[in-house]
């Protein structure tokens, strides 16, 4: 025992501290979050920018009934408007909008009061959200006009005011609105995070694996290590060092928020942080990540090495590899789907299947949309999965380390466990 | 300590249609230090990965230290394989000691004992280098430090010195005779004929998949009669060609004059009085081992590259 625990320590350390030293961790370590901060900074920059840029409007009114209060309501929705008066002609408005001057204009006549058409002149198409919007204003704005002549204007204005609609669930979890958003921030969150490690430190242990079976040094290795122990102990090595860098973004990411949230308070005095707070993951989230984390990482990873120690070249690993990405893969597509919208119940049940739990139950059981008990399901199932997959990959590894040549067919494979 | 460090029964091994190891039976005495000889592709490998566990016979028994190679009795093995296997991006020292590690040894121990294998070997201010960084003969001496640092009670080294300078190649070769004075059993795999001559006790020859002879190499040269005879005269040596010998060569100032069936040494004798040169040396040559493998596996199992290259490689 004593000789297993010293050896499998021999080759966890070998593996991690090799790769913790390089230059790649430490740079990917760096780099990653970056990145995808840049990304993200990025893409909210452009959006806004966007949104501020064409907000210069127009208003030409035909009928002298309406415009000043659509105008009145445009403004409040953040637009900037300009009333025009009608003798201008929309020529002149055309030639404003197609040297940049304005966004657009908004074109109201008899037809409007009348019916609520009414026309919008740009260059760009107002989009879903901006053509509803505009809508909803000009519609409103005429109905308030026409129902003003036979009942009392304040009455309509209440009737036509937001806000009618007030959710309240049923059920016994009863979770506040930020408190379901926040359960599908981090579930989101998680998938990516589960996706991305399960898929980048599965193939650092399929390429650990290859190299010591190209160069050769496994034989040497292999006459005083069992094959069990040296693909546990590079597991764990591989493992221990991507929770190592997972560890450093948590750590990085927990001290922007000590240090980032009361800055954000005292600089926006008027914004309300109090809900900040709810919205972070609990203690309960990150546990569950962590579970399926270290069970997907190992059932995942001891199919890369057994996939690793069939390969002789880089090309075969990357052919044969496919159907164990696959298995990753599939689950994530069938999660955004889901988010899109187009969840059905069999999802759930898909989300048991260990190969698909930690990326498809994981957010689930963080949204509650699925009961506790399926989520510990999940995971008995999973820590079955990860023995019976260690069991067969381990077979496939003792074999095929020392096997050189061609790639093993599924009948040679099949023959491989059995005859391990 | 009976049992013979290595044992190899009736072990056959094929690779589809290809037969790589036939029938092959050897035994190595506790302590021996035995060449294993012949050219390339004729099984030395093949045997010595089944030695190792890392094939598995198709037919016959293997046996180390009298039991099936398992962990336990691997570990009690430095084993150096053909390829020159090692961890290209970890430093030396850091190779050394996981190498160490792995058999159990304590870390710090390893660690000393490995950076004393360093300096002895010329390699002590590479310590905290990457090994990718030395050339291919500086990782041969680290890798074969990495087979020899846990004081194995049997060395089995696949073609250990080849692509060797030959300073280096003497520096090990010592270190292997020191670990054989210290009690190990050796095993090295070799076609280079005049090295095995020079350091082993027993030899065991194979020629195609198959085992020619084995044995002590001194006793199989008593055994093995010469048919070379050294000849050094003065005067005119053209009464030589006249003898019938097929094979002459002349080697410095002697004439090496291969008997056959029709020439014995008592023709050319006689031939040397009837033609009255003044002989100055009439000698029985040794045979040496490559004239005894030339002899049991014929001609054209020596006459192969590998052979002819070991021939004038020295």
């Amino acid at each position: 025992m004593k000789q297993a625990r010293r050896q499998v320590w021999a080759v966890l350390r070998r593996e991690y501290v090799e790769r913790v030293k390089t230059k790649g961790f430490i740079f990917s370590t760096i780099a990653i979050p970056v990145m995808m901060l840049g990304i993200i900074g990025l893409m909210t920059f452009m959006a806004v920018r966007a949104e501020q840029s064409n907000r210069q409007m127009a208003l030409v009114d035909f009928t002298g009934q309406v415009g000043q209060e659509v105008a009145r309501r445009m403004d409040e929705a953040g637009y900037d408007v300009e009333i025009v008066d009608a003798q201008v002609g929309l020529e002149e408005l055309d030639r404003r909008v197609l040297e940049d001057e304005i966004e657009g204009y908004v074109v109201l006549d008899e037809l409007t009061v009348q019916e609520g058409a009414f026309a919008y002149r740009s260059k760009d198409s107002p989009g879903p959200v901006r053509g509803a919007l505009l809508e909803s204003i000009v519609v409103e704005t005429v109905l308030e006009l026409r129902l003003s002549a036979t009942e009392s204007a304040g009455g309509v204005r209440a009737l036509l005011g937001g806000d009618r609609l007030s959710f309240e669930r049923l059920g016994d979890e009863a979770q506040s609105e930020v408190e379901e958003a926040a359960g599908l921030v981090s579930g989101i969150a998680g998938v990516i995070i589960l996706y991305m490690a399960m898929l980048m430190y599965g193939a650092f242990v399929l390429r650990s694996v290859l190299d010591e079976k190209r160069n050769r040094v496994v034989e040497v290795v292999i006459s005083a290590v069992t094959p069990g122990r040296l693909m546990l102990g590079k597991i764990l090595g591989v493992g221990s060092m991507g929770m190592t860098q997972l560890g450093i973004w948590a750590a990085c990411a927990a001290l922007i928020g000590l240090l980032g949230v009361p800055m954000l308070a005292a600089n926006l005095p008027e914004a309300d942080l109090s809900n900040l707070a709810e919205a972070l993951p609990g203690i309960g989230a990150l546990a569950l990540l962590l579970a399926y984390f270290v069970l997907g990482f190992f059932l995942y990873s001891s199919l890369f090495a057994a996939v690793g120690a069939m390969c002789g070249t880089e090309e075969e690993a990357q052919q044969t590899q496919f159907p164990v990405m696959m298995l990753l893969i599939v689950p994530f597509l069938l999660q955004m789907f889901s988010l899109e919208g187009g969840a059905f119940p069999w999802m759930d049940w898909a989300a048991v299947f260990p190969f698909f739990s930690p990326i498809m139950m994981f957010p689930r059981a963080v949204s509650g949309a699925v009961p506790w008990w399926m989520v510990g399901m999940s995971l008995v199932l999973m820590v079955i999965a990860v023995g019976a997959t260690a069991w067969v990959a381990g077979r496939i590894y003792r074999v095929g380390i020392l096997m050189q040549g061609k790639r093993p067919t599924v009948r040679e494979l099949v023959r491989w466990v059995r005859e391990a | 300590m009976a049992e013979p460090a290595v044992r190899l029964a009736g072990v056959t091994k094929s690779f589809g249609a290809h037969t790589a190891v036939s029938d092959f039976d050897l035994e190595i005495p506790r302590g021996a230090i035995l060449g294993l000889l012949g050219p390339n592709g004729s099984g030395k490998t093949t045997s010595i990965r089944m030695m190792m566990a890392i094939l598995v016979p198709d037919r016959g028994t293997v046996e180390l230290f009298g039991g099936f190679p398992d962990f336990a009795r691997r570990s009690r093995v430095g084993y150096l394989p053909e390829e020159r296997g090692v961890y290209e991006k970890m430093k030396v020292l850091e190779q050394l000691v996981f190498l160490g590690e792995i058999r159990g040894m304590e870390r710090k121990i390893v660690r000393r004992r490995a950076m004393e294998w360093l300096e002895r070997l010329d390699l002590g201010e590479w310590a905290a280098k990457k090994v990718q960084a030395l050339s291919k003969g500086m990782q041969q001496k680290v890798q074969f430090i990495g087979t020899v640092l846990h004081n194995p009670e049997l060395l089995i080294l696949d073609e250990p010195f080849s692509g060797l300078d030959p300073i280096n190649q003497e520096v090990l070769e010592s270190i292997v005779l020191e670990q054989r004075e210290q009690g190990a059993t050796i095993l090295f795999s070799t076609h280079l004929m005049e090295q095995a001559e020079r350091l082993c006790e027993r030899v065991c020859l194979i020629s195609k998949s198959r085992k020619v002879l084995d044995g002590n190499l001194r006793e199989i040269k008593r055994r093995e009669r010469s048919n070379v005879v050294a000849l050094e005269f003065e005067g005119d040596d053209r009464w030589l060609t006249r003898l019938g010998v097929t094979e002459i060569e002349r080697v410095g100032y002697a004439h090496h004059l291969t008997l056959n069936a029709r020439v014995d040494r008592d023709r050319i004798l006689a031939a040397a009085v009837a033609e009255g040169v003044s002989l100055r040396r009439f000698e029985l040559l040794e045979p040496t081992l490559r004239e005894i493998f030339v002899r049991h596996a014929g001609a054209d199992a020596a006459d192969e590259p590998a052979l002819m290259a070991a021939g004038g490689a020295r």
